[in-house]
């Protein structure tokens, strides 16, 4: 390394820094963050602020009181009302009058949805609901809960046991996940260890696609204007190409850093926060996060180099996005799990190496052998790429006009 | 001194340049010239460094090309651009720290430059908020900013008004006052009987023509007579002693056998024609390009 390419370096990253692209993206990460992450989980779990009114059609005479005394004693609003109001759709003629009167409310929005509780309820267990949103997991899933309770409770009694009894002697059984490191033990849930892991990969993914894309992007403008003959006048293709991912690199550790900052201030105000920045292996995360980053920016100024036009530019970050973006693809299966063979194998293809380690890494700590082998073929990757980069790179920054065959790339690898 | 030797570039079966050699001494205009295709860009290019010959050498002060040599060699490419989004200064600030000035020492020499070609005040404007002459002349500032020992210009004077012209050419002079070489690439043969000292013609990747102007212009072409008239000039060529003769409605050009013929033309047309001009003159580069250029275009037919 010597000065020219830390020249180069200073110019692409003073000269990028200033760029409304770059502050666009400062600010767009966060809200693909906020939106991908925070949004789904908070419309989750989110209160509802008036009461829901839910119909029941009940042959059995039994469950309308028992279930709404039970409901409105276990969910209520902030504001003290009841969370859940039954409204009783009687069974005057037949069960078919019933049901048609049933999806007349619901149709007319009066009701959000309806239950139907047959005779035979207590025996077989089976119980219907009818809305129009079947989506509504929260409203089943209470339901359910609160419905079984009732039939088991039932059923208990009439098999002559004291349901509260039984209610004492299984009760207790609350699964707390708590996951053990060395140092620590930590209380986690699901979502967490999810979203520490999605939302490094989402950061990993998003720098190297943007400086990608500005790298591409810087080569395709010198080449259109023909700096690039100056600058090779006036440095090697070495420094050039040095300077070009050093002074990005740089770029994204400042996003980086920003987004650190302001995450920090924003979680020490609000005090809200999914654990983000509390993931182990830290430095781990960081090592596959650089040398990922470093490899792929070798891939972009090997594929990136013989590009001429803006348009090819496009074409070829979008082929490299779907290699990155296929962990995440597949992270439920990882989550599941993490040391299946077939995850271990995948581990240790170079493309796919730091997003899916990084993953894992927040999941399950993999086994020693498993990070020195997987670093050790990021590494060597990346020493090859950038080698052959570096070759590519001082043939096609000079080829004007018309894209080189594969034949024409292989040849210039080969040429001393 | 720059010396090419012997240099052959070829790309998949086309020779473009073939075993070309010359120098080029400091404080010297050298121009290469050429018609489009004759290999003189790659000539440059690989002068430069930017592609590798197939063989020959090329050598600054007899050093081959190594890392000093980046920041004593200066160029304007033919195919203008510049960073559009970037202001004028830190633009040339930039190559000029790539030519190993500290901004320190460039800042000053930028601010002198663009007081020579009427820039001041435009440093902190954006690339593209220039126009097209503009821009090049902020191309032009950063090849010779770094004060260059060897300096290559492709077509510097294309694309400027009369006004930056003249400045470009008494710059150019000044340089080679200072003792840098300069090679000058260009089509425009006016600037090169202007400015420069030794030529070299290429042709196909060959060189067809070297040396000093006045010895090129001596080895080629014979002189030729310009006559300006009134009257009708048509009986011109029917002397025996007129080899080629262009004739205009009012103006003539002439070859003869021999040039000492002249003044019998003179006696034999004075009282047929009204002459307004008789002139003795060089073959102008012009032709003599053209000559070159179609002669071996047929000798290669």
């Amino acid at each position: 390394m010597n000065t020219k390419a830390i020249k180069v370096a200073w110019w692409e990253f003073s000269e990028k820094v200033k760029s409304k692209a770059f502050i666009l993206s400062l600010i767009i990460m966060p809200i693909i963050i906020i939106l991908l992450g925070a949004v789904p989980t908070f419309l989750a779990t989110r209160e509802d602020t008036q009461p829901i009114i839910v119909g029941i059609i009940d042959e059995t005479n039994k469950m309308y009181l028992d279930l709404s005394g039970r409901l409105e004693q276990k969910y209520k609003l902030s504001n003290g009302l009841p969370n859940y109001i039954l409204r009783k759709i009687e069974i005057r003629n037949d069960l078919a009058t019933a049901f048609s009167e049933a999806n007349d409310l619901l149709r007319a929005g009066e009701i959000e949805g309806y239950f139907y509780f047959s005779s035979s309820v207590f025996d077989s267990g089976k119980v219907e609901y009818r809305a129009r949103n079947v989506g509504n997991i929260k409203i089943q899933e209470r339901f359910s809960r609160t419905i079984e309770e009732l039939i088991v409770e039932r059923r208990l009694a009439k098999e002559g046991l004291d349901p509260s009894l039984i209610g004492r002697l299984t009760a207790g059984i609350n699964v707390v996940s708590i996951k053990v490191t060395e140092e620590r033990e930590e209380e986690t849930g699901f979502l967490d260890v999810f979203f520490t892991g999605y939302i490094l990969i989402m950061i990993l993914v998003y720098l190297i696609l943007t400086s990608g894309q500005m790298l591409v992007r810087s080569m395709v403008e010198e080449k259109s204007n023909r700096l690039v003959e100056v600058l090779l006048s006036s440095c090697s293709a070495k420094d050039l190409m040095a300077g070009k991912i050093l002074g990005l690199s740089a770029l994204a550790v400042l996003q980086v850093t920003i987004w650190g900052l302001v995450s920090l201030a924003v979680i020490s105000k609000v005090g809200f926060g999914f654990n983000v920045l509390l993931f182990e292996n830290l430095l781990l995360s960081v090592v596959y996060f650089i040398l990922g980053y470093l490899f792929y920016a070798a891939i972009f100024v090997a594929a990136g180099s013989p590009v001429t036009t803006e348009h090819e530019a496009q074409q070829i970050t979008s082929y490299l996005s779907l290699l990155l973006i296929f962990p995440l693809v597949i992270s439920l299966v990882i989550m599941q799990n993490p040391n299946s063979t077939l995850i271990k194998i995948l581990s240790f293809i170079p493309l796919i190496t730091p997003t899916l380690m990084v993953l894992r890494l927040n999941i399950q700590l993999p086994q020693t052998w498993e990070i020195i082998g997987t670093i050790g073929v990021l590494f060597v990757s990346f020493l090859y790429t950038i080698w052959l980069a570096g070759k590519i790179f001082r043939v096609a920054i000079l080829s004007y006009g018309k894209r080189p065959s594969l034949a024409e790339l292989v040849r210039w690898i080969r040429e001393e | 001194m720059l010396k090419v030797a012997e240099l052959t570039k070829i790309y998949d079966s086309i020779i473009a340049v073939d075993k070309l050699s010359f120098e080029v001494r400091h404080g010297e205009i050298f121009g290469l010239l050429g018609p489009n295709g004759a290999g003189k860009t790659t000539t440059i290019r690989t002068i430069l460094n930017i592609i590798k010959p197939d063989s020959g050498k090329i050598t600054f002060d007899g050093k081959e090309f190594t890392e000093d040599v980046w920041n004593i060699v200066g160029y304007l490419p033919e195919e203008r651009g510049l960073y559009r989004k970037s202001t004028v200064l830190n633009t040339i600030l930039y190559f000029a720290g790539l030519k190993g000035l500290t901004s320190h020492s460039a800042k000053p020499l930028a601010y002198y430059w663009l007081e020579r070609f009427e820039l001041l005040g435009q440093e902190n404007r954006r690339i593209e908020e220039l126009s097209k002459g503009n821009q090049q002349k902020i191309q032009i500032i950063i090849s010779i900013l770094h004060n260059p020992k060897f300096l290559i210009l492709d077509e510097p004077f294309a694309g400027l008004d009369p006004v930056n012209q003249a400045v470009l050419k008494d710059i150019l002079l000044e340089l080679r006052q200072k003792n840098a070489g300069i090679i000058f690439s260009t089509h425009q043969m006016e600037q090169v009987e202007k400015l420069c000292d030794n030529i070299c013609l290429l042709n196909k990747g060959k060189s067809v023509l070297t040396g000093s102007l006045p010895e090129v212009k001596r080895r080629f072409g014979k002189k030729s007579i310009h006559l300006e008239f009134e009257g009708d000039g048509g009986f011109l060529r029917d002397y025996s002693y007129v080899t080629r003769a262009d004739i205009y409605q009012n103006f003539a050009e002439l070859e003869l056998t021999d040039i000492t013929m002249s003044q019998k033309l003179l006696s034999d047309t004075k009282d047929r024609l009204f002459l307004k001009k008789f002139e003795v003159v060089e073959p102008s580069l012009n032709s003599i390009f053209i000559q070159v250029v179609s002669g071996d275009e047929k000798k290669s037919d």
